[in-house]
Formats: structure tokens, C-alpha cells, sequence
């Protein structure tokens, strides 16, 4: 069996890309996945999206991200459901609100929509919130989210139409060398050659990479969240909190989906959940927002990303192994789904690395050129 | 006794929607509404049909400007204000019922993206306003309300037991003979409700455990060592390190899965015993009883505490319920029909799986329970095998979720386009992200595959079982926060 491009995972990455490709007209694509369609971190995230960063690494690549989020659902041809409510920051201490001075600095240079929130409009979109702890705020406008379900489904339906060939439930047991190059998938006693071969396996990355025989810097890491129980709209924003790494939004459903990050060592492969999260995320909403303390929480769940020592992406070709391409260390997935697309597609298919893709390469730590992003709300 | 002290209970008055409801001291609201005749306490999410008591939704309602109220969590007190949540513009005059209109096969594919919605940003958008309104079901919460951390506390035992049945009474007794430390958890405002109603003799409870009445067990976390309780009341919660810890959390009894299986009327044996206690049954009010096993017994009882019994069958022989906002009767296989206000289901009786799958699942999948830890058993008729579920007909009008106007069709259909995994049915359809949380819909859900596909319902697995559904407020999760420290997996 012969595919042009083989992609190990079968998430947003992956379909994304698969997607990409095929509406660059390549054929033969396909998609190998361990688990079901969006049984990995794709199917249970935060599903927010922003145009910008305080580092212009971030800003120019996620900025561009955002853009091509604005058009998803024509491309795909079905409703992502990407709704631009607007992406609120707050910072409650000299130092956060220092990022995000400097995040709209950067914005601004990058040519990213944000702007300060000033109290009066800030108590008007998120009434619940107690201003008197908030030191500085801005706002992505046209920010937003998409509801995982939504999009994954688009891309299936999408990627399907394209004839890209998924197969989910579908181990991959090695990738095939050819002396310096990988040569394709082995699935079982099935070899699949393939011109090009891709990683992209949220926190299964770095073990995939090591069937091929190389390494991928960075780790598994558990991330908790959870929903309340539904109610009529009292968050208008997205809301990151910067100094508690706290994120939240009120989804389609009514329901008031976040997460935090607490104090400790997530590695492990299980998606039991535990109580620190739930706990301290709560305690986070009662003391900024303390008429939601009655509301009962519904359910709380885990999934597993792939941490990097930067928490940004890794893209690109391996630098140890000839067309093999990683996109790999998401922390911010979703939001960054649309641009890794795009530019690793144009990166398979012509060999260029586009700019705003470059900072993210694989090998950046060994080379000693880690990102500095201090805007993002997970933290070691 | 019971009837005697109840009747020198003061009255109290409630107001429902505005209307005064003459209530009596201990009752829960769901219990004085019912003895008042109001059938319709909620609806379902999209449809808005009236569901009854089996179901969360169908008991959810306002208070002071909270969504979401468990009207049978709920103790009665004066001037105690409740009124209707996703009614649109007032109780008195919902134009949102109109949604009933609605063909169900129209709002399939989850709440929020079924296929006529408008694609693209702009057009979505307003489109979403109008879901998000819609979805949202109570009331936002108002901005003005106080909030409270209710500081919690951490204690370890040597023996947790969750249910105050029978077998939840005997291990405490046997525990508290060899001086051990026992905590005893149940969710009744007494322990052993359901047993003492249906007239069978409880051991009492031995002194000196701690016994917590109103609470509800919410999470079994850490394969089990943790274990996280909280009152109905949103006073502050538990953490619990258990050496040992015994589920005697019983069974539930699940509706028939035919058309009208989820109206007002349809009740479980614990809470038709429950009512009949009350004396919240208005006389004049018909029931019929279905049931796996011991009908004859059950309904000699039921008749002994004053029901009037319109007949009773086997929990396979009723093809339909009949009526339109509340029970009217049955249809019964046989062609019968029968007149009744009240469909009392006693079986299919299967366990509720939460807090052992929470302490057994593990892996990157988890759709199915592991072994139990060594440290964690069940007790009594929680650890009887579920009872298997008959389709032998499968309707397309019933509904798999109410909650979530999940039908048979729906679910029918997604099959025969070859979904047939239960986490992507779940995703799709929405099946099972109701209040309940999938409490008795994926064990529907998987009954229903097997039907579909001729494969043993157990091969379908069940979607993860997350708590804690509804049992911890933010208020009160938040009060354990520095009680207990990350895990370290090392």
C-alpha cells in the first residue's frame, strides 16, 4: 500500500493538515489514528481562539491563525461554529499587567486587533466579575471560540469529501527507515509507504517519534477542566486570567467551561481526574466572580497534551530524519490548528519553511533558541 | 406512626410560579408540589416536553435568581419562593413550548450545531445569541448574589460507607462491633427511607459513627484513596481518606425506553414510596406498577400504604405510555389499555456505575470500569449484576436522552451510517450530556446498539463516567482547595 503522506493521529493537527493538502490537490493522503475520532486532546479542550501573544514569535504565527479561523466554515464547507465574542485578559498585579502592556505593543507591530478594556465596558461583559481586583485588562474583539465537536466534525466530513482515507482505531507499530529518511507507516504486519511521513500525536508524540528512532524533546502533561451546570449568558468573553493561569467561557450550550493550572508534576497516561484542579479553579471563580459560587459544577474530565520546554509548538521537517515532519508540542492547539496547516502542508509540498512557522522548529532547544512567551496561561 | 406525627406537622406555604402551595414541615419541594397536583416541574432541553421525575431536568427550577435548583433535594421553609426555568417570556405564558411542535428529527446532531444553522462568523453569530439563550435553560445567575467559600474539611476514617440501606446498616454495625472509626453517607434526609417505606426492618444504626443525612457522594478520586462528599444544602463539603470504603448505593430502577416513557407520572418504586409516605399521592390518582420481579409483593405493599392500584405487569409488556403533558395511561403489549395517572417502575434495576467507574478507570480510553481496588467493595444490591436490558422492540418516538431529545431515530440512524462507537455518538448526538450525565441514557444507549448490530450490549463499552454531576457547588469545591496537595506520580 502507497500514500503520498502518511499522518500518524488523527486530531486536529492531523485533519487540519490532511485537509490542507488535499485542497492543495495532493491525493492519497491518510490518516492513522490509535484511538476514536476526538478521543484525544482534540475532543476535549478549550476550544479558544486569539490572534495574539506578548512574543512576536507567537503573535505573527497565531495571528495568522486567527485569520484563517475567520474562514474555516466556508473552506470546509460546514459550520465550524466559530463565534468572534471577543477574548478578554485581566491581570491583577504590576507584573501581569506589564504583559500585557507589552502584549499590545507587540499586537500593535504584528498588526493584531487588540485594545485595553476599560472598567466601565469590562463590568458590562462579564457583570459577575469583581473589578476591584483587576489591575489591567485588554481584549481580542474578534476572539472567540469553536467548539471541538463542531470543528472536528467539519474537518472529518471535509477531509472525507476530499478523499483523504482516515482510519481510526488504528495502531501504529513502527515507522519504516530507509537509511537517512522515513519511508512510511507499518500497522501491524502492514507497511504503508509513504513519500512523506507526519507526527502529529498530541502527548504520544515523543514515543511515536522514537519508533522512527529519533528523539522529540518535551513530555506528556495532564490537563484537568470542567463545566458547570447550564445557564443563560453571564460571560460575554472568552476570559484568561493571567496571574491565577485560569481560563473560561460560556459555551453555545450555557454551560461554563474552564480550567486552571495548579502546582505539580501531571505526566502519566490516564484521564482519571483528581480534585486539586477542581478545587482551586473554584476557588478562582469564587473569589473573581462571587455570584457564580452557588452554581454546581456538572462534570470534570482530563486530557493530555504534549509539554515542550517552551510550551510552544515543534513544526517542521525532524532535522535526524529525512521526511519525517512533526507537529507536535500543542499546548495551544486549536487556536494554532489552522496555521500549522497550512504552513506545514506548504512545507511538505515545496519544501519551503514559511517564516512565521520557522521559530517553532523541532530542534529549537538543542540549538539554544527557546521562546520567551510570558501571555500563555500554562506554566511549569 | 409516621402518618400521625406527619399530621401534627405545621403547614407551611410555598409559592410555585407566584401560585401559594400549602406544604408540610419536612417535605422536600418536589414532594409538596406532587401532593399539590402540579405534574409539570420541568422540560427537556430542546423540545421542551415535560419530563418527570426520573429525570434531573424534570425536577430543576428557580430560586432567588439560581438556576438549576433540585426541587427533590430541597426541604420546604416558609415563604419559599420557586418558579419554572426555560420558559420564555413567563411561566404563565411560555411561548418555548411551542418547540414541541418541532419535529425531533430537526434538532438532531447535539444542542447547538444541527444542520440548518447558518454557517460562517457574522450569521452564525446571531444565530448563537438566540442558542445561547435558549440552552442556557435557567435564569443567569444574578450578578448580585453573595458568594461563600465554604471552607471544608479533611478527615480520615477507617471505614466510608456510601447508603444507608440495609446493607449500608450492616457494615456499619460490623465495623462500629471491631471499634473502628465509620462515616456513613446517604442522600436521603434519613438514612434507609426506601426500605422503611416498603416496610422491611432495619437494623438502627450503632452509635457513634458519623452519620452525614442530605449528602451526596460526589467523586471516588486517586483509584479510590479520595473520597469527596458534600451536603445538599451547599454547606461546606468533605475530603475523605477512607481505609476502606463500602458502596451500598442499591440499584435504580430505569423507565421503560418506549414513547412517553419520560412523562410526568412515570416514577421509580423509591419515589412512589417516597410520596405515599408524604401522603403526597392526591386520592383519586390511578397507578399501574411494571417491574422485573416480586410485583405481587410490591404491590400488596404499595395497596397496604394506600395506593389505589390500577393493575400490574411485567417491565417488557408496555409498548407505550400514554399522554401528552402528563401519564393517562398505559398501552400494554397485548393490545390492552389502561387508565392511569401514575406509572410506577420497579425494574429494570441496574446499579448507577459513577463513583466505582471513577475508582477503577484508567487509561487513555476508559469506556470501560477495571477491577475495583482491594480497599473498596460493593455492598447489598449494589453488587448484584445489572439487570440486562430487552429490546425486543425498539421504538424510533423513544427517547434514549430526554434530557437532551436524544430519540431511538437519531441513534438509528448514526448506526446505520456505520457510528457505532459510544464516545462519538455521544459527541454527535449529545447523548448523555444532560444533568444526569448519562445516568441511566448510555446504559439505553448501549441496549439500544446491540439491538441495532446483533453485538452484546457490554461490547459497546459506556462513555466516561464524570462527576460530580451536579453534587459540588463552585463554593463548595472551592473550600477543599488546600486540603489536599497534588499527587505525585513519581
Amino acid at each position: 500500500v502507497k500514500a503520498s503522506v502518511a499522518i500518524i493521529g488523527g486530531g486536529i493537527q492531523g485533519l487540519m493538515l490532511a485537509f490542507c493538502l488535499a485542497e492543495r490537490g495532493m491525493k492519497d493522503i491518510a490518516v492513522f489514528d490509535a484511538g476514536y475520532w476526538q478521543g484525544g486532546a482534540s475532543g476535549r479542550n478549550g476550544t479558544m481562539v486569539r490572534g495574539g501573544f506578548s512574543s512576536p514569535e507567537w503573535t505573527r504565527f497565531f495571528g495568522y491563525s486567527h485569520r484563517l479561523w475567520l474562514g474555516l466554515s466556508r473552506r470546509l464547507g460546514h459550520n465550524v461554529m466559530y463565534t468572534q465574542r471577543g477574548y478578554a485578559i485581566l491581570a491583577e498585579s504590576e507584573r501581569t499587567a506589564g504583559i500585557i502592556e507589552e502584549s499590545l505593543r507587540t499586537q500593535r507591530d504584528c498588526g493584531v486587533a487588540s485594545r485595553r478594556l476599560p472598567t466601565p465596558e469590562l463590568q458590562r461583559c462579564l457583570p459577575a466579575i469583581d473589578d476591584t481586583r483587576v489591575t489591567a485588562a485588554m481584549i481580542f474583539e474578534d476572539g472567540g471560540t469553536a467548539p471541538h465537536h463542531a470543528v472536528m466534525k467539519g474537518l472529518r466530513a471535509a477531509c472525507e469529501a476530499k478523499g483523504v482515507a482516515l482510519h481510526y482505531g488504528t495502531v501504529v507499530t513502527g515507522i519504516e527507515r530507509a537509511g537517512a529518511r522515513a519511508a512510511g507507516v507499518w500497522c501491524g504486519a502492514d507497511l504503508i509507504s509513504a513519500d512523506a511521513t507526519v507526527i502529529a500525536a498530541g502527548g504520544h508524540s515523543p514515543a511515536v517519534a522514537g519508533l522512527a528512532g529519533v528523539e522529540l524533546e518535551g513530555r506528556p502533561w495532564r490537563l484537568e477542566a470542567l463545566a458547570s451546570e447550564p445557564m443563560r449568558p453571564v460571560l460575554g468573553p472568552v476570559l484568561a486570567l493571567l496571574d491565577r493561569t485560569v481560563y473560561m467561557h460560556q459555551t453555545a450550550r450555557g454551560e461554563i467551561v474552564g480550567g486552571c493550572e495548579v502546582q505539580g508534576d501531571f505526566a502519566g497516561a490516564t484521564l482519571a481526574s483528581d480534585l486539586p484542579v477542581m478545587a482551586h479553579y473554584a476557588r478562582h471563580i469564587v473569589e473573581m466572580m462571587p455570584a457564580l459560587a452557588d452554581l454546581r459544577i456538572l462534570r470534570q474530565w482530563a486530557g493530555i497534551i504534549h509539554a515542550t520546554a517552551d510550551f510552544a509548538p515543534l513544526l517542521g521537517p525532524h532535522p535526524d530524519c529525512r521526511d519525517l515532519w512533526i507537529s507536535a508540542g500543542w499546548s495551544y492547539g486549536v487556536m494554532g490548528a489552522p496555521a500549522a496547516g497550512m504552513l506545514l502542508a506548504e512545507a511538505i509540498a515545496t519544501g519551503r519553511i514559511d517564516e512565521r512557522m520557522a521559530p517553532f522548529a523541532v530542534d529549537r532547544k538543542r540549538q539554544g533558541r527557546l521562546i520567551c512567551e510570558s501571555a500563555i496561561v500554562v506554566s511549569d | 406512626l409516621g402518618r400521625q406525627a406527619k399530621s401534627a406537622a405545621k403547614p407551611v406555604t410555598i409559592f410555585w410560579n407566584g401560585r401559594a402551595i400549602e406544604a408540610e414541615a419536612g417535605d422536600s419541594a418536589a414532594t409538596a408540589l406532587h401532593r399539590a397536583g402540579i405534574r409539570r416541574l420541568g422540560c427537556s432541553r430542546k423540545l421542551h416536553r415535560p419530563l418527570g421525575s426520573d429525570l434531573v431536568l424534570g425536577l430543576q427550577a428557580q430560586l432567588d435568581g439560581l438556576p438549576n435548583v433540585r426541587l427533590d433535594r430541597l426541604a420546604v421553609r416558609p415563604g419559599l419562593a420557586l418558579s419554572s426555568q426555560n420558559v420564555w417570556p413567563s411561566p404563565g405564558f411560555d411561548l418555548l413550548r411551542l418547540a414541541r411542535l418541532i419535529p425531533a428529527r430537526w434538532v438532531r446532531g447535539g444542542f447547538e450545531h444541527p444542520k440548518w444553522l447558518p454557517s460562517g462568523s457574522r450569521r452564525f453569530e446571531l444565530w448563537e445569541r438566540v442558542l445561547r439563550f435558549l440552552a442556557g435553560g435557567g435564569a443567569a445567575v444574578s450578578p448580585a448574589r453573595p458568594g461563600v467559600l465554604q471552607s471544608g474539611e479533611r478527615l480520615a476514617v477507617d471505614l466510608a460507607i456510601v447508603g444507608g440501606g440495609p446493607a449500608g446498616r450492616r457494615a456499619a454495625i460490623a465495623a462500629a462491633q471491631e471499634g473502628r472509626s465509620v462515616i456513613l453517607i446517604c442522600r436521603g434526609p434519613s438514612p434507609g427511607r426506601f426500605a422503611a417505606a416498603m416496610g422491611e426492618a432495619l437494623p438502627p444504626l450503632p452509635a457513634g459513627i458519623r452519620l452525614l443525612a442530605g449528602w451526596e457522594a460526589v467523586g471516588l478520586y486517586r483509584r479510590g484513596r479520595l473520597l469527596v462528599a458534600a451536603p445538599h444544602d451547599g454547606g461546606p463539603a468533605l475530603a475523605i481518606e477512607a481505609g476502606e470504603i463500602a458502596l451500598a448505593t442499591g440499584r435504580r430502577s430505569l423507565a421503560p425506553l418506549v414513547p412517553g416513557g419520560d412523562l410526568p407520572g412515570v416514577m421509580d418504586l423509591p419515589t412512589a414510596a417516597g410520596l405515599l409516605r408524604d401522603r403526597a399521592i392526591p386520592p383519586g390518582q390511578r397507578a399501574f406498577l411494571i417491574g422485573t420481579s416480586a410485583h405481587d409483593a410490591i404491590a400488596t405493599r404499595l395497596r397496604g400504604l394506600g395506593l389505589a392500584l390500577a393493575g400490574a405487569a411485567e417491565a417488557g409488556s408496555v409498548i407505550r405510555v400514554l399522554g401528552l403533558d402528563s401519564v393517562r395511561g398505559v398501552a400494554l403489549a397485548d393490545g390492552k389499555r389502561i387508565a392511569c395517572e401514575i406509572l410506577i417502575h420497579a425494574g429494570l434495576w441496574r446499579p448507577d456505575p459513577l463513583l466505582s467507574f471513577q475508582a477503577s478507570a484508567a487509561g487513555e480510553l476508559r469506556l470501560a470500569p477495571g477491577p475495583l481496588p482491594g480497599h473498596i467493595r460493593l455492598c447489598g444490591a449494589a453488587a448484584l449484576a445489572p439487570e440486562p436490558i430487552a429490546c425486543a422492540k425498539l421504538d424510533d418516538r423513544a427517547f434514549i436522552c430526554p434530557c437532551m431529545d436524544v430519540a431511538v431515530a437519531e441513534i438509528r440512524d448514526l448506526a446505520a451510517d456505520g457510528e457505532t462507537h459510544v464516545e462519538v455518538l455521544k459527541r454527535l448526538s449529545g447523548c448523555g450530556m444532560g444533568p444526569c450525565q448519562g445516568m441511566p441514557c448510555w446504559d439505553y444507549l448501549a441496549a439500544a446498539l446491540s439491538h441495532l448490530t446483533g453485538r452484546p450490549p457490554e461490547s459497546f463499552g459506556q462513555p466516561s463516567h464524570r462527576g460530580p454531576r451536579g453534587g459540588l457547588t463552585f463554593g463548595q469545591a472551592a473550600g477543599l482547595a488546600d486540603l489536599i496537595a497534588p499527587e505525585d506520580p513519581r
